[in-house]
């Protein structure tokens, strides 16, 4: 452990959320599935998504201004909420107590954020910058981070305690999940690997997926309690199953693809990102068979993916956009 | 908001002032997640940075780019300090699209450290 005890609160209620906007939401159908995008030009490179408590409306990190959406899909409204000087909102997760949990690369620090937008801060004990990433709650309500610098650490809702480590194999720590068993795992970017996490000490054991300098961005924990892997380097998916100790790795469809963002829906179906083919790609594992769906702007560049029964959601950093892509019949 | 650390004072100090302008490598650390300054270095998540000065934009042959950036090329646009200076204070504003995301350095100071780093071997 690096450093701990730095309660720092910031509590504020600042912010006001701006009057509500509205931009219309367009949509696609796509043999059986369909695709709409939700407009936020207020937002800045907006990224990371997640249905929030209500199960209606979808928190999403503006990265670039340093603020959280909300989005109300039912009319395309939404509203903006400021997290603070400096901020740059990564990640956004809902804890067990109904707030968004943010990962703000900006302020160094875990940012939570009720559903009244009243907005606390706390600020890593360290001075490093951790550049914060992802976050997963266990199952015992404790908050774990990612820091891409080469960090990982956890915060107790109940104290607001911070606890940093450094993170095995130096930087790169990016994408993190909880599995049903309630295991915490982490992939490493720059260390083309993925880490358990023991969470009684902190320190994290690594797992090489079997591509060399694959680049493993994101991890996503299926209902079984496999870890599904996107490669950014190597453009393959990968599934680890932690109980066998095995591997299977496919790679995704077209042209030197890019693997970033990596999520698994309520049936097991794996949802990928594509940069180099400009779309969101749905794996099937059942069948092994891709399905394609490259948004109609270019530059879209999602980068994480979430969502909730029936529905595939990703923040379109390149266009301010939100998709959805909604699973109308089951897959065969 | 009311914020109460000195130590997040100081984070804050690194990360928005120029007191640390002069230390490059500790700016450089957080693109060590993407980034080799040294040219034998394996590929990483993102190009490979050395020779950059004066290189042309999407210069490394072993990385495959956006397409903002190809283009960029392709318009036989290269790399100087001003404009890395200000790709790094927003790349997507620079070039629309680019899979590079920001590290938020807002002051100028500490990017023009982090220019030097990157470009000038000596510095390091």
């Amino acid at each position: 452990m690096i450093d701990r005890r730095r309660f720092m609160t910031a509590t504020a209620a600042t912010l006001a959320a701006p009057a509500l906007l509205r931009s219309p939401a367009l949509a696609q159908t796509q043999n059986g599935f369909r695709v709409k995008y939700f407009p936020v030009p207020e937002a800045a490179r907006s990224r990371d998504v997640t249905a929030c408590s209500d199960n209606v409306t979808m928190w999403f990190c503006s990265q670039g201004n340093g603020k959280l959406g909300r989005l109300d899909p039912r009319d395309g409204s939404y509203k903006m909420i400021n997290l603070g000087e400096g901020s740059a909102p990564h990640g956004v997760i809902v804890g067990p107590d109904k707030a968004a949990w943010v990962t703000d690369g900006g302020q160094n620090a875990i940012v939570r954020v009720d559903n009244d937008h009243k907005v606390t801060v706390f600020k890593l004990p360290i001075k490093e910058y951790a550049n914060l990433n992802t976050g997963a709650f266990d199952k015992t309500g404790i908050y774990w981070f990612t820091g891409q610098s080469g960090y990982h650490g956890r915060l107790d809702p109940k104290s607001g305690d911070p606890q940093v480590w450094k993170s095995p194999g130096g930087a790169g720590s990016y994408g993190m999940t909880v599995t049903p068993q309630g295991d915490i795992w982490f992939a490493s970017l720059a260390g083309n690997h993925i880490a358990k996490i023991d969470l009684k000490t902190g320190d994290a054991t690594m797992v090489k997926p079997p591509t060399a300098s694959q680049g493993a961005r994101r991890v996503w924990s299926d209902s079984k309690g496999q870890l599904w892997v996107s490669e950014w380097n190597s453009g393959n998916v990968s599934m680890h199953d932690p109980a066998a100790n095995t591997w299977k790795t496919w790679k995704l469809p077209g042209e030197k693809p890019r693997t970033y963002s990596v999520y698994v829906d309520d049936r097991d179906k794996v949802w990928l990102t594509d940069f180099s083919a400009n779309a969101i790609v749905r794996f099937d594992p059942a069948t092994e068979q891709f399905t394609s769906f490259a948004s109609d702007k270019p530059n879209a560049n999602v980068r994480q993916m979430d969502g909730k029964p029936g529905q595939a959601w990703g923040g379109e950093s390149g266009t301010n956009r939100l998709v959805m892509i909604e699973t109308l019949s089951p897959p065969a | 908001m009311i914020v109460r650390s000195t130590a997040a004072l100081a984070l804050l100090a690194v990360l928005t002032t120029g007191a640390a302008a002069q230390d490059g490598a500790a700016l450089f650390a957080p693109c060590r997640a993407c980034h080799a300054l040294d040219p034998a270095a394996p590929a990483t998540a993102g190009p490979n940075l050395s020779g950059l000065l004066g290189r042309k934009v999407a210069g490394d042959a072993r990385f495959d780019y956006s397409p903002v950036l190809r283009q960029a090329r392709e318009a036989g646009r290269t790399w100087t300090a001003d404009a890395l200076e200000k790709f790094i204070a927003d790349p997507e504003a620079m070039f629309p699209g680019t899979w590079m995301s920001r590290i938020p350095l807002a002051n100028v100071a500490d990017r023009q450290a982090l220019v030097r780093f990157i470009t000038d071997p000596a510095s390091r």
